[in-house]
């Protein structure tokens, strides 16, 4: 395909973007489509009440892998992060609580007060997991190899990576097998024993996914988030304006190098003749040529939806179906006429420091047991009567999301499973909200007196509204099964599929480590080696 | 000191006693050591109520390796496997799902509950077939290093992964599903009957403290699922006499290769002197010297128990402290004077002649797991029975049965009690669970025993009643069993060895970690005459290199390379122990 060709990308999140901004910059001429009035797919900033804008689903950031943001120099199109520090606040019902700081040191000083041992031991920890995350963000960065032909990059890929992993030293490659299939809950307690400190840094292994802590594997899910920000608790940063600038900023970015960006443009279907794409057909008849198309939507929704499954190869189409992507996760926004507070950190930080620590993330799930009884009733159709929250206040740190003096409280909300075995989403959508706030107000009891209005976003709205199939917002489980040369299945995990012409760059593709913009960047790599 | 001998094993269970009749064999001269009065560990029967004969713990016996049977010529030493077919599953709508070893027949039945599940059933069996292929020579090969670049060992990992890429991509899909699956999501995808989905998936939770909706309980069915395709079913079923009766037989072929074996001599310490293992001393006092101590009990005894820390590397022993056991189940034998009458299909039959499976749905198997992993017993749990006596009548008085029941979930530690005060309403539990399904039961019983895993632990030895001697999750499999770095049977102490279900390939009556440890220490001892070895580290190279069979083999009557998969249709059990469980 000669340069300068069109590429047609469906979907308008931040991994297509990404891809359409390397095409663009490696010559092609990429259409990307968007269904919606905006771009950024779960990386948005909406209004949800009159004066109160919040980052609708996704609120903080991977983040960008290094090499992405420089090749986007975001800051250029009026993009700033905020780094909250702490990044998170994690408080317990009877007043006590933990903040995670930048510098370990500080964090250590505070989980002193639980316990010497663990305060030792987390300094060790952080490094260990510095050390994996290399090992992590490695893998992260290649395209997974293909089993029966590796080319020569990937065995070059597979050296690097088996360099990275000797140089952990015998006993670093024992604890990566070892800790790899293990349950988050087993990982945290060999190094520490404080319950809340368990809590939530396991928390990191469940989030967004259909495991609990003492599900094999999610540990390895931690360690997939490690190689993004090695920080024992994750990210908290978010972008100013929320998370939409930050998809408005690499759109223009995008454009600036050349792609074109229609939203409002929903395409209903990509025709495939002998096995190759020849176009696709928007909702309102229009069909744009073209023999390139790279999808940012879900693979399901992808192949199911989009394509004419005759088309496919029945083999390749029954893993599709099997994979396993039925979501667990809803979002509930509150507009508050002021800040909570929170008992808890009173004990903590001065009353000058309360405004700070309440900043970055908000970790309500203070036992592991905590987290694996609201994982409990997503097993069985129901949504979690205590669920597992991460907060944050985004208003803390940029007022010009709400009024003067007002606050915007966004939490994703854990279980909450797509499927329910009693009533539907539209009849229990209320009864999830009231559930958030009880489960909230136990650590802010003023809370329920400050909420001006609330926006619940249930999976089903995540599947009609935000295009998400089966609610899952990571557009495939992150399970051991389906990662890596899993993801989306074995033998199409090389963001090309077997219509000819057709792509994927979607969070459904390796790594799919959340907003990384990773998947995005490996594909365009590929395509633009595929077409030329 | 008093007697020398070349060898001391520790432990009279099945691994044990094959690991000493292997070496005695060999022309060594060993002595066992069991702590009890009766030789067999958890391979035991015992007259626990007059005129009963329980197999108290492992009740059903898988595949026992071939190889071990004929090398050992066990049927010569009594042992004789009675057969057991079928796994019948009450239902609580008044249905049931009964399925055999004839495979039409079983069709048939399932095409009762689902026409597509019948035809899915069949490719189902054709797809497990290849991966039991490939995993069965895993299970004899001594695991690799993977973190050496020492050519043996890659050469044994360029093997697996050359064996991987020779998969069809269909294949390699299933496999990679198998490894990394929950068995109830694995199973989901073939089949939508529960009660199948239920019993099949139970086969992938027997001896973990998992679910079977948690990721690494599909490998576990695997494993199960691979007895069915060897289709060896007259080595499969109960042993004549009771489970016991197959330690018997090979403590007799031990005994006539001139093994001594001495009961009620529980060992105190193993004796090290200079970071060499030389001996150890019992309870009593007395001591004995050996070059050689080979320990088939689990490393919790071993290395806690019977070393001192400073005899020991401190990396090592925390990863043995890390060693996860947690026992998950119990275990309940009923004396009964009739036989138990299902609602769902009255008066006898053949249906009581195979194993009866209380597992009526996933959501069934589901919340027995929760309520243990908050250190509950479960309210309703999932439960395997068999009636021995029906095929065997020697184990109980004329007209009366046995009903050995495991039972899952069972936690060790408890939130609330302690299970010596707990013991009779966990009975009750199981009795009355049994009684929704055959309501005449409580009328039947006329005595019962009732193990917990602190029974386990107090009486068998057993380590927080974990019946495989340690998980079954995957991080605690093949070159991580049971310590990484420590695979290979040998230990941080010269001379000292490991030989029981803790070790690769795990749990279950297969003898497979007693042989293969035999063939270890025998190829040691081969290199240095004097099995003293100045670089350990050469000797593991050496020695694990050479995964084909060792010298020791000549002795033995059958050598087979640990990696052909014609040596190892046993093998595929490991996870055996227990019931066995689940014919498809």
């Amino acid at each position: 395909m000669p340069i300068g060709q069109r590429v047609v990308l469906i979907g308008g999140g931040h991994n297509a973007l990404i891809t359409a901004f390397y095409l663009a910059k490696g010559g092609f001429k990429p259409l990307l489509l968007e269904r919606r009035e905006i771009v950024g797919g779960g990386a948005i900033t909406e209004e949800f009440h009159p004066g109160f804008r919040a980052s609708t689903l996704a609120h903080t950031v991977g983040p960008l892998r290094a090499d992405v943001a420089r090749n986007l120099k975001l800051e250029k199109y009026d993009c700033h992060m905020l780094h909250p520090d702490p990044r998170v606040f994690s408080p317990t019902p009877d007043g006590k609580a933990l903040l995670f700081y930048n510098d370990h040191a500080k964090t250590a000083g505070g989980i002193a007060r639980f316990s010497a041992k663990d305060a030792a031991k987390y300094t060790e920890f952080a490094e260990a997991l510095d050390q994996l995350s290399e090992v992590f963000a490695q893998l992260a960065s290649i395209t997974p190899p293909a089993i029966d032909t590796p080319s020569p990059e990937d065995l070059w890929n597979l050296f690097k990576t088996g360099r990275g992993v000797r140089s952990l030293g015998k006993k670093g490659i024992f604890n990566l097998l070892r800790w790899g299939p293990m349950a988050a809950a087993d990982f945290v307690a060999e190094f520490f024993e404080t319950e809340l400190l368990r809590a939530t840094i396991a928390a990191r292994g469940i989030f967004g996914t259909a495991l609990g802590p003492w599900s094999a594997g999610s540990t390895a899910v931690l360690l997939l988030r490690a190689a993004a920000d090695s920080h024992p608790v994750g990210t908290a940063a978010f972008p100013h304006g929320g998370l939409g600038s930050l998809t408005r900023a690499i759109a223009e970015a995008a454009r600036h190098a050349g792609a074109e960006i229609r939203t409002q443009a929903e395409v209903q279907h990509i025709r495939v003749k002998n096995g190759a794409v020849t176009s696709i057909v928007l909702a309102d008849g229009e069909e744009i040529p073209t023999e390139a198309v790279v999808s940012g939507v879900d693979p399901k929704r992808t192949f199911f939806n989009l394509l004419d499954p005759s088309q496919l190869d029945p083999t390749f189409a029954l893993r599709i179906r099997n994979i396993r992507a039925t979501g667990n996760v809803a979002k509930v926004n509150l507009a508050l006429n002021d800040l909570p507070s929170f008992p808890a950190l009173a004990g903590t930080v001065g009353p000058d420091g309360f405004r700070q620590a309440l900043s970055g993330r908000i970790h309500i799930g203070p036992e592991i047991d905590y987290l694996e009884r609201a994982f409990d009733a997503s097993k069985y159709g129901e949504f979690s009567t205590a669920p597992y929250l991460d907060v944050t206040i985004p208003t803390l740190l940029d007022p010009s999301l709400a009024p003067e003096g007002k606050h915007v409280l966004s939490a994703y909300v854990q279980f909450a499973p797509y499927k329910l075995k009693e009533g539907n989403w539209n009849s229990r959508r209320l009864q999830l909200g009231h559930t958030v706030v009880k489960t909230l107000s136990a650590y802010a009891p003023n809370l329920k007196d400050l909420i001006e209005s609330m926006q619940v976003i249930t999976p089903q709205d995540l599947e009609t509204t935000y295009g998400f199939t089966g609610g899952h917002i990571f557009h495939g489980e992150l399970a051991l099964g389906q990662l890596f040369t899993m993801r989306p299945v074995l033998d199409w995990a090389r963001y090309k599929t077997p219509i000819h012409g057709l792509f994927l760059c979607s969070s459904g593709t390796h790594p799919g480590n959340g907003l990384t913009g990773a998947s995005g960047a490996n594909a365009a790599r590929e395509i633009i080696h595929n077409l030329r | 000191m008093g007697q020398h001998y070349d060898a001391i094993v520790i432990g009279g269970g099945h691994n044990g006693l094959v690991n000493a009749a292997y070496l005695a064999k060999a022309g060594k001269k060993v002595l066992v050591l069991e702590r009890r009065h009766v030789l067999g560990g958890a391979a035991v029967t015992e007259e626990i109520i007059p005129g009963f004969l329980f197999s108290e713990c492992s009740y059903v016996v898988s595949l026992l390796r071939p190889e071990i049977i004929r090398e050992l010529d066990l049927p010569r030493h009594g042992m004789e496997i009675l057969p057991l077919d079928g796994t019948f599953t009450p239902m609580p709508s008044g249905d049931h799902l009964w399925r055999m070893n004839d495979h039409a027949r079983t069709q048939r039945e399932i095409r009762r509950h689902s026409r597509l599940d019948a035809e899915a059933y069949d490719e189902f069996s054709k797809m497990m077939t290849p991966m039991c292929r490939f995993v069965k020579p895993i299970l004899s090969m001594i695991p690799p290093d993977p973190t050496t670049l020492n050519p043996r060992d890659l050469k044994q990992l360029h093997f697996l992964m050359q064996r991987f890429r020779a998969l069809s991509s269909d294949e390699r899909y299933t496999l990679v599903q198998l490894m990394t699956m929950s068995a109830a999501d694995f199973l989901d995808q073939w089949f939508e009957t529960d009660v199948l989905k239920a019993t099949m998936s139970a086969s992938g939770i027997i001896g973990t403290f998992l679910g079977i909706r948690s990721p690494g309980t599909a490998y576990v069915l695997l494993h199960h699922y691979m007895g069915e395709i060897d289709g060896a079913f007259r080595s499969w079923g109960f042993s004549r006499g009771g489970t016991g009766a197959i330690s018997n037989a090979i403590g007799a072929a031990a005994r006539e290769a001139g093994v001594e074996i001495r009961t009620q001599a529980p060992v105190h310490k193993i004796l090290v002197k200079n970071g060499r293992a030389c001996g150890v001393v019992l309870k009593s006092g007395e001591e004995i010297s050996a070059q050689v101590v080979s320990s088939s009990v689990d490393p919790h005894l071993t290395f806690e128990k019977f070393l001192e820390p400073s005899e020991l590397p401190a990396d090592f022993l925390e990863s043995v402290r890390r060693y996860k056991y947690r026992g998950s189940s119990g275990k309940v034998n009923l004396a009964l004077d009739a036989l138990p009458d299902f609602k769902c299909m009255p008066g006898p039959g053949a249906h009581l002649r195979g194993a009866m499976s209380i597992s009526p749905s996933i959501e069934y198997m589901e919340r027995a797991y929760d309520d243990a992993k908050y250190g509950h017993f479960s309210r309703r749990p999932y439960i395997d029975m068999v009636i021995p006596s029906l095929t065997d009548p020697s184990v109980a008085p004329p007209g009366k049965h046995v009903l050995s029941c495991f039972v899952q979930y069972a936690p060790y530690k408890l939130a609330q009690g302690t299970w010596d005060d707990r013991r009779e309403a966990f009975g009750d539990t199981v009795i009355d669970t049994i009684a929704e399904h055959a309501p005449n039961i409580k009328d039947i019983i006329t005595g019962r025993q009732i193990l917990t895993p602190l029974d386990l632990e107090r009486e068998f030895g057993l380590t927080q009643g974990n019946i495989f001697q340690g998980e079954l999750s995957l991080e605690q499999l093949f070159f991580l069993r049971p310590v990484p770095g420590w695979a290979y049977y040998r230990t941080p102490v010269d001379n000292l060895y490991m030989c029981g279900s803790a070790t690769h390939p795990g749990g279950g009556i297969m003898g497979a970690p007693g042989r293969i440890a035999s063939q270890v220490i025998l190829k040691e001892w081969k290199k240095a005459s004097a099995p003293s070895r100045s670089s350990k580290t050469a000797a593991i190279a050496h020695s694990h290199s050479e995964t084909p069979p060792p010298p020791s083999q000549a002795t033995t009557s059958a050598a087979h390379p640990p990696i052909e998969p014609a040596a190892s249709p046993a093998s595929v059990d490991r996870f055996a122990v227990a019931p066995k469980l689940d014919k498809n």
